[in-house]
Order: structure tokens, then C-alpha cells, then sequence
């Protein structure tokens, strides 16, 4: 464990949860460090959303520190099947220490396999009885997982809740429910606010999250604040690359950015 | 005019249109949370005789989820909300009271793009929360107050308000259930906004279902936005264009945007070319 990224992890947590303290920012950061902290090959983080098919309720991926943890972590949705919902729906840690041996979530570990992840770790987001969520590791090496670095990971994941319900009750089911359905809204705003971004500017969805995340920490808005006036046009972002603006597909004519149809 | 009439496409079937089809389709997917959803909201559509509208989301969330009344304010039409419908007085008169008060659930949820739920409107966190709005409500003959923005990220479409003259929370499954009528609800006023506008973009699935949105959307979210770059129309025409290519071409919704994000498709600038008309 390297104790200085440690500290860093936090000061830079806690730098997020400021008056501009933007919920999915905040679990991007979180699963990030977390993949590095931890000496795992990556982490995604899930949240409950009682849509679901599941009378319990569903989950969605909120944050995933690369598109493999992404893909896999949607792949288990879809399936139904895998550690990250056990974890859930048990609300307590599921350890898989090497999926190739592993019978529980067959086609979970071949998905897994595919994605280069062998091991992984999934850990319960808790606010006492209930179950909100679950941030997952995931390794690319067979083995136990360090047992310093799982209490680490399940410090994360609370820090995780406490963010989520940053500055507000947690006695009251209602605002519980509240704060993760705006969470899941947000994501929302951001993804189409990185479509946006990345279609203008010629660039990945990655490094258009970064331009979005680092043009609203540097004007101290929230993320999900900035997305929005950028996808309703009511704010511009000067990212580095309007000066290498390249044509964005071979054939196709550079459509005119005019008027909205209906105003 | 019959539900199948005003559509605009050759391909498909006409069947999916009606709305008793639908509910039959629908009964037959009883796993399916939206499945079951869209059934009841199309059995009032069916007991009216018309098509499928977010009115009739209004209707059948009542019994659905257990509140005794509700109300769905449509955004596009005017700023405070324009009232579409309300399914007793108790709930015109809490929609009223938001806009002469200028306080309450429905403009926090517009406003949050998030839930407001109040389980207990003479509670001490009601009364803060909306200290004119919550006497009031509670005086009207609402105990309990829930609002859920008809809204798909940035994309905006109304409110759906519930009350109840008893307070207590709606269960998590009641909320999941709510979470989907809203969507519902969303979908159809979009379509609604989209043929008035004479842009084709129903956003229908199998037995004329709207396409669920639930998981496996980021590159539907992200693929708009890229549209409303590429097409240069605001975030709820790119929506509407995503949702007519994949109807028209009997694609899925989720498909044709991993094609978009991965650059390898891009929607014809104008709205009336289909894929054949541009082949």
C-alpha cells in the first residue's frame, strides 16, 4: 500500500466534496485512485436503481475507472449473473480469486476472461441495512486479494455513500432515493455532454470527460452543472483542440452547427 | 382516428399501433417491469378508445402504485409547466398551488432533474423545504407528496406529480414502478412533441412499447450528444432523430448508437430521408 497516494487519495476526495461538489466527479475520482491504490487492473462502482426487473431493484454503472471495467460491469447487468450482484444482493464481500477455476458465474468468468481480468473483488456500499450500491475490483492476476488492500477498498466504498449523500440526512429514505436518482440523471447529463464535446472537437469519449471535468474544477462549477449548459448551448468549452479541429469523417459533409429546429 | 393511423412509415406493423395489441403483447412479458407498465398504461388507453398518450400514464399510475391522485405538467409548452392532465381536484389544485407559490415538488424536481419526494408533508422537513407549499398542500388534503422530472439527462419533457391523503413513503418497489411510469410517460410526450412538430420519432419497441432506457445507455446518451453537433438541432430533436432512425430501420435503439459512437454511422441531415430513400 502506498501510503502517500493514500493520502493524496483523500485530500483529493475531500477536494471534491466543496460547495462545487459534483456526485459522478467524485465516484470517477474515487474508482480511479482505487484502481491504483489498491494494485488492482481496475474498478467500477454501481448504484442502485429500483427500476429494475428484479422486485429488489436493478443496479447502474456510474463510474469505472477503464471502458473493459465499463463493458464487463454492464456485461454482468445483462446477464444477470456475477460477484458484483451477489455482492449486492447480499450486501456482503464476494471474492472471486480466480474465475477460471471458479463455477459460480460461468459465463460471467468467460466475459471476465476475455476483458484480461481474473480476480475479483467486490465490495457492498452500506447505509446500515440497506444495500445502495457496490464498487468492484477488478485483477488481472489470479490470487488472493492483500487484505490490507480490501479494508482500504471498503473504506473507499463508504467514503463512496458518505459523498453521495453529501451534505444531506441520511435518516430519511426519501432523501436516500433522491440523491441516487439525481445521481443516475447526472451521468446522464455527462454522457451526452461528452458526445457533444467529443463530436465537436474530434475526440474519444475519455478524453472528452477530461476536458469537461477539468473546465469545471478550474471555473469551480459542477460537473453536471457544465454539462448541462453545454449540451442546452447555453455555455461554450474551450478545449485545447479548437485549434486542431479536424474534419471528423472522410466523406461525410461538416454538418452547419445552426439554430436549434424548434427555439 | 384510430391508433395506427397517424403513422407516418411503411415498415413495421401496423398492429403494434394498437393499443389492446399492446397490452396483450405486454401480458405475456410479465418479467419485464416496463412490460407490465406499459400493459396498464395501455388498457386506459384502450378503455378511452385512443392512442397511447402520457395522459394515460397519469391514469394508470394511480392504482399502480397505490396514491389516491396525480398530475402530469408537459415542459415544452410553457415555462411554469404547462397541466396536462390531473386525475382528481385535489391534484389540479397542488399543481396550482406550485405556480402561485412558486415553490414545491414539481419545480424541484424540474429544476434537480432529480425525484422530490415528501412522505409527510407536516413534518419538520417538508415545512422547511416548502414552508407556503406544504401548509397549503396539507390543507388541499395531501399528506404526501412525490414528483418525478419527466426528463432523460439534459432532455426535459414535464413533471409526473403524485399525492397521496395518507402520508407514508412509497415502498422501493412502488418508487422502481413510479421510476418507469415516468419514463413511460416521457417517451410518449416526446413523441407527442415530435409529430406536432412533424418530426418523425417514436421512440416504439416491440408491441409499440417506447424503447426502455433503463440500463446499457451511456452510448445512447453519449451518441446524442454527438448527434446535436453533427445535426445541429438542439438535445431533444437529436434524441428524436436517434429514436426515428432505429424505429424506422427496425433497428435497436441501444445498436445504432454503439454504430454512432464508433463512427461507423451518421443520421442523414435531413429528417424526412430514411435509410432507403438515401441508399
Amino acid at each position: 500500500m502506498d501510503g502517500q497516494l493514500l493520502s493524496e487519495t483523500f485530500v483529493e476526495l475531500t477536494d471534491t466534496m466543496v460547495a462545487d461538489f459534483d456526485v459522478i466527479d467524485f465516484l470517477h475520482v474515487l474508482t480511479s485512485r482505487s484502481a491504483e491504490l489498491l494494485d488492482v487492473s481496475a474498478a467500477g462502482l454501481l448504484l442502485a436503481d429500483p427500476r429494475g426487473d428484479d422486485p429488489r431493484g436493478g443496479l447502474r454503472v456510474v463510474a469505472a475507472s477503464s471502458e473493459a471495467a465499463r463493458l464487463l460491469e454492464l456485461f454482468q447487468l445483462q446477464s444477470d449473473q456475477g460477484p458484483c450482484l451477489d455482492c449486492f444482493r447480499s450486501g456482503q464481500p464476494v471474492t472471486a480469486t480466480d474465475l477460471s477455476a471458479d463455477q459460480r458465474w460461468p459465463r460471467f468468468a468467460a466475459a471476465a476472461g476475455q476483458a484480461g481480468f481474473t480476480a475479483v473483488q467486490a465490495l457492498p456500499m452500506r447505509l446500515r441495512e440497506q444495500v445502495i450500491g457496490a464498487l468492484n475490483l477488478f485483477r488481472a492476476t489470479a490470487g488472493p486479494f492483500d487484505a490490507e488492500a480490501v479494508r482500504v477498498g471498503q473504506a473507499l466504498a463508504d467514503v463512496a455513500t458518505i459523498g453521495l449523500l453529501h451534505e444531506r440526512s441520511m435518516r430519511r429514505s426519501d432523501t436516500l432515493n433522491e440523491q441516487l436518482q439525481t445521481a443516475l440523471n447526472s451521468r446522464v447529463v455527462i454522457e451526452q455532454a461528452k458526445g457533444k464535446l467529443a463530436e465537436r472537437l474530434g475526440i474519444d469519449m475519455n478524453q472528452a470527460f477530461t476536458i469537461l471535468r477539468d473546465q469545471a474544477r478550474n471555473s469551480n462549477q459542477r460537473l453536471s452543472d457544465l454539462a448541462r449548459a453545454f449540451v442546452n448551448g447555453t455555455q461554450a468549452i474551450p478545449g485545447p483542440a479548437t485549434s486542431t479541429r479536424r474534419q471528423r469523417q472522410p466523406s461525410a459533409p461538416t454538418p452547419h452547427p445552426g439554430p436549434p429546429a424548434r427555439a | 382516428m384510430g391508433p395506427g393511423a397517424w403513422r407516418p412509415w411503411p415498415r413495421g406493423s401496423a398492429m403494434a399501433r394498437v393499443p389492446g395489441h399492446a397490452a396483450r403483447v405486454a401480458a405475456r412479458v410479465t418479467a419485464s417491469r416496463q412490460g407490465r407498465i406499459w400493459g396498464l398504461v395501455a388498457e386506459q388507453a384502450a378503455a378511452r378508445g385512443g392512442r397511447v398518450s402520457a395522459g394515460d400514464v397519469c391514469a394508470a399510475v394511480v392504482p399502480g402504485v397505490q396514491v389516491t391522485g396525480a398530475w402530469l405538467s408537459a415542459a415544452r409548452i410553457a415555462e411554469a409547466g404547462h397541466l396536462m392532465r390531473v386525475t382528481d381536484e385535489v391534484s389540479g389544485r397542488l399543481a396550482e398551488l406550485e405556480l402561485t407559490l412558486g415553490e414545491g415538488p414539481s419545480l424541484d424536481a424540474s429544476a434537480s432533474g432529480g425525484p422530490a419526494l415528501a412522505s409527510d408533508l407536516a413534518d419538520g422537513e417538508s415545512g422547511s423545504r416548502w414552508p407556503a407549499f406544504a401548509p397549503a398542500a396539507c390543507a388541499a388534503g395531501a399528506a404526501a407528496v412525490f414528483a418525478l422530472p419527466l426528463a432523460v439527462g439534459a432532455i426535459r419533457a414535464g413533471v409526473l406529480g403524485l399525492y397521496r391523503d395518507l402520508p407514508g413513503p412509497l415502498s422501493d418497489f412502488q418508487l422502481g414502478d413510479a421510476l418507469v411510469f415516468a419514463d413511460t410517460a416521457t417517451l410518449l410526450l416526446l413523441d407527442a412533441q415530435d409529430r406536432a412538430a412533424g418530426t418523425p420519432g417514436p421512440g416504439a419497441g416491440p408491441g409499440g412499447q417506447p424503447a426502455g432506457l433503463a440500463s446499457h445507455r451511456a452510448e445512447i446518451d453519449q451518441a446524442t450528444g454527438m448527434l446535436t453537433e453533427q445535426l445541429g438541432v438542439s438535445i431533444t430533436d437529436a434524441f428524436a432523430r436517434l429514436r426515428a432512425y432505429a424505429y424506422v430501420n427496425d433497428l435497436r435503439l441501444r445498436d445504432v448508437a454503439r454504430d454512432i459512437v464508433a463512427r461507423r454511422l451518421r443520421l442523414p441531415l435531413d429528417p424526412g430521408l430514411s435509410l432507403d430513400d438515401e441508399a
